[in-house]
C-alpha cells in the first residue's frame, strides 16, 4: 500500500454539503436498483462507493452525473434539485471505466473538448488546455493522437478533459480497473495529490476495498442497491457494523459467542476458544439483540507467542494447521483449542522470527479491546 | 503433397470466377463483331461506337440518378434504425427489426411485382423515382446490417463523455458519432451504390419508359452487332468498380490508423 503525507484537513463534518441523496430508489423495469439511498457528501470530499458488482455503486454515480433518472426520491447538488437538470449542465464532470477518450481527435482535442462551448479567445484556451496537461503530468503531449497513448496516459487525459471545467464534483467511475497493479498504486497516489491540490469533490466507485481504504476521506460499503455502512476507512475497517461488511473489508476471523450481561456502556460475551471476556459497547457497532451472535477480530490483532514468550493480554492455546508465506508476512491458519474452526494470524516476518511448521503447537496473544460483536 | 490439391482448388476456384471479366476487355479490344476466338486485332472503335448512343446516354443518366438518389435514401433510413437498434429497447423491437430486414431474402420479383400492382393500383405513373423508391427497400437492409456493425463497436461512454462535456446531443451526434461512424455510412452508400446500379427486376418492372443501364443491355443483347459495345460499356464498368472499391478502402484504412481501432475486414 502506498503512503500519502497527511495535511491536517478540515474536519468532514464541519465542511459544507455538496450532494445530498434524499430517499433514493431506482427501478430497471422490476429490479429494484437502489432501495431508499440516504446521505450527503461533503464538499471537498474524496468519497467512494464501494461494494460488489451490481452493488448500485455505479447506477448512483450516474445520478448524480445524470445519466440515470431515478424513480423516486431527490439528488441534491450544492442544494439544488437535480430533477431537471439534463447531465451537459450539471456542475459535474466524469472519468469513465473505459476512459471515452475520442479516438479520432488529438489529445490537446480531448482536453479542449468542454470548452467549445465556453468564451474566451483560442489563446487563452490553449493555455488552459496546457496547464490541465501539466497538472496530470502530460505536458508536451497535445499534439499527439489520442489513440496512441498507453492506459495511464488515457487516464491522465481523462481526468484533464474532466478537470479542465473546473466541475465542483468529478466523477470517477472504477478508473483505475483497467491498469495493472503497479500503475494503479501509482495513480492512486496521483489521484489523492490531484484532489488534494484542486480542492473539489471527487466520488470514487470502486470494488477494489484496498483502493478504497488507500484513497477516501469517506467510504459508503453498499449491498444488494442499500448503503450498509458510511464511514471513515479505520472505523470501516476497526468497527465494521456488520458480517457483511466486516467480510468485503479484509479478513476477518469470526468465532460464535454468547452475550452474557449489557450494562452501562459494557457488555460481558462468553466466546468459543477464547472464554469469557468484557468488551466496551462500541465494540459492537450493529445493533445487538442478544443471545446467539459472533465476535470478529483481524488477523493482525493476533500474535503468535513463540517459546518463553509472555505478554500482557490474554493468551489461547492452539494448534497450527497451515502456513502460506508471503515474503514481508506469514499467514497461519491456527486452529485454538476448543474452537470448530481455523482463525488466520498474520505475522510480520521481522529479523530473527522463524516461520513455523504445520502441527506447531503454539499459543495466541489477543486482546478483548480488538473484537468486534455482530448481532 | 496436402497443400498442393487446396492449392489447386483455389487456382480453379478463381479462374471460374474471373475468367468470364477478363473475357469482356479481351472482346471489348477485338476487331470483330463476332464473339469467339481467334482475335482478329486490336482496335478502340467499340469504344468510340458508345458515344454515339443516345439511348445509352439516357440510360446511364438515369442509372446514375437512381443510384445516387437511393443509396442516400437507404443510408439515411440505416443510419436512424441501425441507431435505434443499437442503443434502445423498445418493446416489438425484434419483430420490427426482422420486418425491416426481410427484403433482404424476400425474392425481387415479388418484392417488384406487388410494388408495381400497388402503383398502378392507386394511379401512379412508372417513372425514375419509383425505381428510386424501389431500390431504396431492397437496399436498406443492407445498409442496416453494415450500419448496425458500426454503431455497435461504437463505445456509448463516448457519447455520454461528450454530453457530460456540455455539448448537445445533437452536437454530440455531430461531432462524436457520426466522424467514428463515418466508415460504415461509407461502406453503406457504396454497397447501396452497386446494388442499385446493377439490379434488374425492380428497374424493369417499375422504370416505365425510362430504362436503366441493365434494362438497356437486356434490351440490347437482342442485336448481334452490338454486342461488343456492350462488351466495352462492361469493361468501363468494371474499371469503375474496381476504382471505387479502392478509394473506399483506401478511406477505410486511413479511418482505422487515425482512430486506432482494430482492422475488422472491409472489402479488399
Amino acid at each position: 500500500m502506498n503512503t500519502v503525507p497527511h495535511a491536517a484537513p478540515a474536519p468532514i463534518a464541519s465542511r459544507p454539503t455538496m450532494i445530498e441523496f434524499r430517499d433514493v430508489h431506482k427501478y430497471y423495469g422490476d429490479y429494484h436498483a437502489l432501495r431508499g439511498i440516504n446521505a450527503t457528501i461533503k464538499a471537498g470530499e474524496f468519497f467512494s462507493l464501494l461494494g460488489p458488482s451490481g452493488c448500485g455503486k455505479t447506477t448512483l454515480l450516474r445520478t448524480i452525473a445524470g445519466f440515470e433518472d431515478i424513480s423516486s426520491g431527490a439528488v441534491l447538488i450544492d442544494g439544488k434539485h437535480m430533477a431537471d437538470v439534463p447531465a451537459n449542465v450539471r456542475p459535474t464532470n466524469m472519468v469513465f471505466q473505459s476512459y471515452a477518450i475520442f479516438p479520432h481527435l488529438t489529445v490537446e482535442q480531448n482536453v479542449g473538448f468542454g470548452l467549445r462551448r465556453e468564451g474566451g479567445t483560442s489563446a487563452e484556451k490553449a493555455r488552459r488546455v496546457e496547464e490541465a496537461l501539466e497538472m496530470v503530468g502530460l505536458k508536451g503531449y497535445g499534439k499527439r493522437a489520442a489513440h496512441a497513448l498507453s492506459g495511464g496516459q488515457r487516464q491522465r487525459v481523462a481526468l484533464a478533459r474532466a478537470l479542465i471545467l473546473k466541475p465542483k464534483v468529478l466523477l470517477l467511475d472504477e478508473p483505475l480497473s483497467a491498469l495493472d497493479k503497479k500503475m494503479r498504486e501509482q495513480m492512486q497516489v496521483e489521484l489523492i495529490r490531484l484532489q488534494r491540490q484542486v480542492g473539489i469533490t471527487f466520488i470514487l466507485v470502486t470494488h477494489d476495498q484496498e483502493e478504497a481504504l488507500v484513497m477516501s476521506d469517506r467510504i459508503a460499503v453498499m449491498f444488494e442497491g442499500q448503503i450498509a455502512q458510511l464511514a471513515d476507512p479505520e472505523t470501516l475497517y476497526r468497527r465494521p457494523n456488520s458480517r457483511q461488511v466486516a467480510n468485503f473489508i479484509g479478513v476477518m476471523n469470526f468465532l460464535p459467542a454468547r452475550v452474557l450481561t449489557e450494562a452501562a456502556g459494557r457488555i460481558a460475551i462468553d466466546v468459543q476458544g477464547l472464554g469469557q471476556t468484557e468488551i466496551d459497547a462500541t465494540q459492537a457497532p450493529g445493533a445487538i439483540t442478544g443471545g446467539e451472535t459472533s465476535v470478529g477480530f483481524r488477523p493482525e490483532t493476533l500474535t503468535m507467542l513463540y517459546e518463553g514468550q509472555t505478554t500482557t493480554e490474554r493468551e489461547t492455546p492452539g494448534t497450527i494447521e497451515e502456513v502460506v508465506y508471503y515474503g514481508d508476512m506469514t499467514y497461519y491458519d491456527v486452529r485454538l483449542d476448543g474452537v470448530d474452526s481455523p482463525v488466520r494470524i498474520s505475522m510480520r516476518n521481522v529479523f530473527g522470527r522463524p516461520v513455523l511448521d504445520i502441527g506447531t503447537r503454539t499459543r495466541v496473544a489477543w486482546s478483548a479491546g480488538a473484537l468486534v460483536l455482530f448481532r | 503433397m496436402k497443400g498442393q490439391g487446396l492449392r489447386l482448388y483455389a487456382i480453379l476456384y478463381l479462374i471460374f470466377l474471373y475468367a468470364p471479366i477478363v473475357l469482356l476487355p479481351i472482346f471489348a479490344f477485338n476487331d470483330a463483331t463476332i464473339i469467339s476466338f481467334p482475335l482478329r486485332g486490336f482496335t478502340t472503335k467499340w469504344f468510340a461506337a458508345l458515344a454515339d448512343l443516345p439511348t445509352l446516354h439516357l440510360a446511364l443518366k438515369n442509372s446514375l440518378i437512381i443510384a445516387v438518389s437511393s443509396s442516400v435514401l437507404a443510408t439515411t433510413l440505416g443510419i436512424f434504425a441501425a441507431r435505434a437498434s443499437t442503443r434502445y429497447e423498445f418493446p416489438g423491437k425484434g419483430g420490427l427489426m426482422g420486418l425491416i430486414m426481410l427484403p433482404l431474402v424476400l425474392p425481387e420479383v415479388i418484392v417488384a411485382m406487388s410494388l408495381l400492382m400497388v402503383l398502378l393500383g392507386i394511379g401512379i405513373d412508372l417513372a425514375i423515382w419509383t425505381v428510386i423508391l424501389g431500390h431504396t427497400l431492397i437496399c436498406t437492409p443492407f445498409a442496416i446490417a453494415i450500419l448496425s456493425a458500426a454503431f455497435q463497436s461504437l463505445d456509448k461512454s463516448l457519447e455520454e463523455a461528450a454530453y457530460d462535456l456540455g455539448e448537445s446531443k445533437l452536437s454530440t451526434f455531430r461531432l462524436i458519432t457520426l466522424p467514428l461512424v463515418m466508415p460504415g455510412i461509407i461502406s453503406s452508400l457504396l454497397i447501396s451504390f452497386t446494388i442499385s446500379l446493377d439490379e434488374f427486376i425492380i428497374a424493369f418492372f417499375l422504370a416505365g419508359s425510362e430504362p436503366t443501364l441493365p434494362v438497356y443491355i437486356y434490351s440490347q443483347l437482342r442485336f448481334p452487332k452490338q454486342i461488343p459495345a456492350i462488351m466495352a460499356l462492361g469493361t468501363i464498368l468494371v474499371a469503375l468498380s474496381v476504382l471505387l472499391l479502392t478509394i473506399a478502402e483506401y478511406f477505410r484504412r486511413r479511418g482505422l490508423k487515425k482512430t486506432g481501432a482494430k482492422d475488422t475486414g472491409g472489402f479488399l
